[in-house]
């Protein structure tokens, strides 16, 4: 009797899993999408009344490493959080255009000069108000410090006050990048005064123009925001205050979305819409991001078959991006070469040379390399759906005969065996960049004399570094530069781009009417975060 | 994702696999690495727990300190420092089974050595001029079996969890191979929208376990007759 019985219960339960699975028929993207204006995925109704708490999830706290300085942060998701309380002179809209922000306009008397008009009436969240000092002291603080972001605004030859509420820029050479440089938080203007006569520690104090201040924050548990009662921009924020909790359980996230603990959560996972389908007032979108995940393979690590060009060709060769893209990503992302996919001017990646070469030239690539049964570890942290990418790359290395070990770890451990130790010791790495909004931005991370952070595991290459300076260069007739960059980066292969990386972000319709661009270049979900109307909160 | 189907008898994953293979190798990857650390559990700690409970004295002190040390570590705890030390990994995996799963079955073999020492047919053999490795392998040793046995699948169940938590963390069996801890870990993501991913994992692991208990009943039952037998 008992068998019977057993086969009844596993098959009710089985029939009980199709039937949760074939009845979701919700599709919460599309209706998000529908509403939306030209560019938005979603719109806050200005018709509701200001004020409430605004409860946020998000699944890492990456400032504990470089303290709160937004000058030395070095990634996005720490950008995201400080972008809360710091304001750069401009900033992109959603078609990656360089609006105003701080400078409510700017001068371009030539095309290595630029001169912003510092908008009236800001003022840090102490109550002082910004000046031009504070604008030129703050991009010379960066320039001169350790930050990686220095590096992206170019050769920068003098920043000088032009008057009040004016302060000039003027470049060594043309450099087509530099608005898209100064709209991250990197280049955020900072209390200089303060900073000066040590009254504020910027590595220790959030002081800035934003549209919040930092109330609470206990590391990797919560961030309390209050609106900043000085903020310049009238009307905004909407919502008081902002808690943001720390969740690195995607399933908790979801969870807090599902009984309304949240009225926003960053997702990770691809499926998220999926798993939330029929979750009441829940809906899920998905910006369409510049970001891409990456390999990396370390050239310098001793004795390593890594370090050979050849070699590092055959993987790129037998890497298929858009099985990554279909399989992983669930279609969501797209094959991007080193430009971001989705910028103009971006290369198409269907056109570099690897592309067009079968994965017997990669066999016959590592047959001459003598690398034949080459076999590496692939170190990815464990966020998805950095695992679903990595399988699929070791499934694609494998017709190769490239056998690839997975070795996974929480992100804090990732980050310091990856970018820990010069020389690096890991042998392969998967990591994203965010993409910014000019395509020659990103490519600049292909320099470590740039990007101190490569410098471990990526010898320098002076044809490629030399090509990506003078695509930047370049305002007009900047495809073709920027091709021969992708084409370069492409045998290169030491880091070789993959897929771009959307991003999920899924919120309760009944407790929040959220603004959210149908685009993002700085991996900055919350960008919008202060047009956001509280419609009742938990 | 897709539901059970004639093709795919427990669904399909997130990448588009047949679940059913997935746990059938789950399966083997769990007991397998769990069996093994279980395994030199039970030879560690029956030399240890043996060795304190008859000789006593000093002896005694140290193995029963060293134990409690390592039980005052939350047991997830201290499978991260293992896994943090010696890298991800089953290496780590069944190091951390083995340092979590060992202070309780020492700390019982040890009790029962205790009272198995003061039974009259060890002091006969001690008497009789037997040696200490002869009395403790012949004599007490088969009388603290049974409690070993009981303890392993105790253990066993343990070492699953522990593999779950972390293979789950990524310290412990890395992708694609599968474990039940695994599986277990990545069906539950998907526990509303594709419950088949946890439910195949799931039940196995229950019916692992329960079978696992049932052997150590037996096993109890047999090796130590005059004890309480099982309800069954």
């Amino acid at each position: 009797m008992r068998y019977p019985r057993l086969a009844c219960g596993v098959a009710a339960a089985l029939l009980a899993s199709a039937c949760a699975a074939t009845g979701t028929t919700t599709t919460p993207q599309a209706a998000a999408q529908e509403t939306a204006a030209p560019g938005f995925l979603a719109v806050a109704d200005q018709a509701l009344a200001p004020g409430g708490t605004l409860n946020l999830q998000v699944h890492i706290d990456s400032g504990a490493a470089t303290g709160y300085d937004p000058q030395l942060a070095d990634v996005a998701t720490t950008w995201q959080l400080l972008s809360l309380s710091y304001e750069t002179l401009v900033t992109v809209g959603p078609d990656f255009s360089v609006q105003p922000l701080l400078a409510e306009k700017w001068d371009t008397p030539d095309d290595r000069t630029y001169v912003f008009h510092l908008r009236k009436g800001v003022a840090f969240s102490n109550g002082r108000k910004m000046t031009a000092d504070d604008v030129v002291g703050s991009l010379k603080r960066l320039l001169a410090s350790k930050g990686v972001w220095a590096g992206q605004l170019g050769p920068v030859d003098e920043i000088v006050k032009d008057g009040d509420d004016r302060v000039k820029v003027t470049l060594k050479e043309p450099y087509t990048p530099f608005l898209a440089a100064l709209a991250n938080v990197p280049a955020a203007i900072l209390p200089m005064k303060e900073i000066g006569d040590k009254s504020v520690d910027p590595a220790t104090t959030l002081l800035g123009t934003g549209p919040y201040v930092v109330d609470n924050h206990r590391q990797d548990v919560s961030w309390t925001f209050k609106r900043n009662d000085t903020y310049w921009n009238q009307g905004k924020p909407a919502a008081d205050t902002l808690n943001i909790t720390i969740a690195p359980e995607e399933a908790a996230r979801i969870a807090a979305l599902q009984n309304g603990g949240a009225a926003l959560a960053t997702l990770g996972n691809v499926d998220s819409a999926s798993m939330l389908a029929g979750a009441k007032d829940v809906k899920v979108v998905t910006q369409a991001t510049t970001d891409f995940y990456y390999l990396m393979l370390n050239s310098l690590k001793p004795g390593s078959k890594l370090a050979d060009p050849k070699v590092r060709q055959a993987i790129n060769i037998a890497l298929d991006a858009q099985q990554i893209a279909d399989i992983a990503l669930g279609g969501k992302g797209k094959p991007t070469a080193i430009t971001p996919a989705g910028l103009p001017g971006s290369c198409d990646p269907a056109t570099l040379p690897s592309a067009a070469k079968s994965v017997e030239e990669a066999k016959k690539l590592l047959a001459e390399a003598g690398a034949e049964g080459l076999s590496f570890t692939l170190t990815i942290f464990n966020t998805e759906p950095a695992p679903a990418v990595a399988q699929v790359i070791q499934q694609n290395l494998q017709q190769a005969g490239i056998t690839v070990k997975i070795e996974q770890m929480d992100e804090a451990s990732w980050s310091g065996k990856v970018y820990g130790k010069a020389p690096a010791e890991f042998d392969a790495a998967l990591s994203w960049f965010a993409g910014y909004a000019d395509p020659g931005m990103v490519t600049k991370w292909w320099n470590p004399e740039t990007a101190g952070f490569n410098a471990g595991f990526m010898k320098p290459d002076k044809e490629l570094s030399t090509l990506i300076d003078a695509a930047n260069k370049q305002a007009e007739g900047r495809d073709e530069a920027l091709a021969q960059v992708c084409a370069k980066a492409d045998a290169d292969a030491q880091m070789i781009p993959l897929v771009t990386r959307p991003a999920t972000v899924a919120y309760r319709a009944d407790q929040l009417s959220p603004s959210l661009y149908a685009t993002e270049g700085y991996g900055n979900v919350l960008r919008l975060v202060a047009d956001a109307r509280v419609k009742k909160s938990r | 994702m897709q539901p059970p189907g004639p093709g795919w008898w427990l669904g399909t994953d997130n990448l588009g696999r047949s679940v059913l293979p997935r746990v059938m190798e789950g399966v083997g990857t769990t007991l397998l690495l769990s069996s093994i650390a279980v395994l030199v559990t039970a030879v560690l700690s029956a030399a240890f727990g043996i060795l304190a409970g008859y000789r006593g004295g000093y002896l005694n002190e140290l193995v029963m300190r060293l134990v409690e040390v390592l039980y005052s570590f939350p047991a997830i705890v201290l499978a991260i420092l293992v896994a943090a030390v010696l890298g991800p990994g089953q290496t780590a995996a069944l190091a951390s089974i083995v340092l979590v799963t060992i202070p309780l079955m020492t700390r019982l073999v040890r009790a029962a050595a205790v009272a198995v020492a003061q039974r009259d047919y060890v002091t006969s053999a001690v008497i009789s001029g037997a040696r200490l490795p002869r009395v403790l392998v012949r004599h007490v040793l088969p009388n603290v079996a049974g409690t070993i046995a009981v303890q392993g699948t105790y253990a066993l169940s343990v070492g699953i969890a522990v593999e779950g938590g972390l293979s789950f963390l990524g310290f412990g069996v890395q992708p694609p191979q599968a474990s039940l801890g695994v599986l277990i870990q990545q069906g539950g993501t998907y526990m509303i929208a594709a419950p088949w991913l946890i439910l195949g994992p799931g039940v196995v692991l229950v019916a692992a376990i329960l079978a696992i208990n049932v052997v150590g009943d037996g096993l109890r039952d047999r090796l130590e007759p005059r004890e309480t037998r099982s309800l069954t």
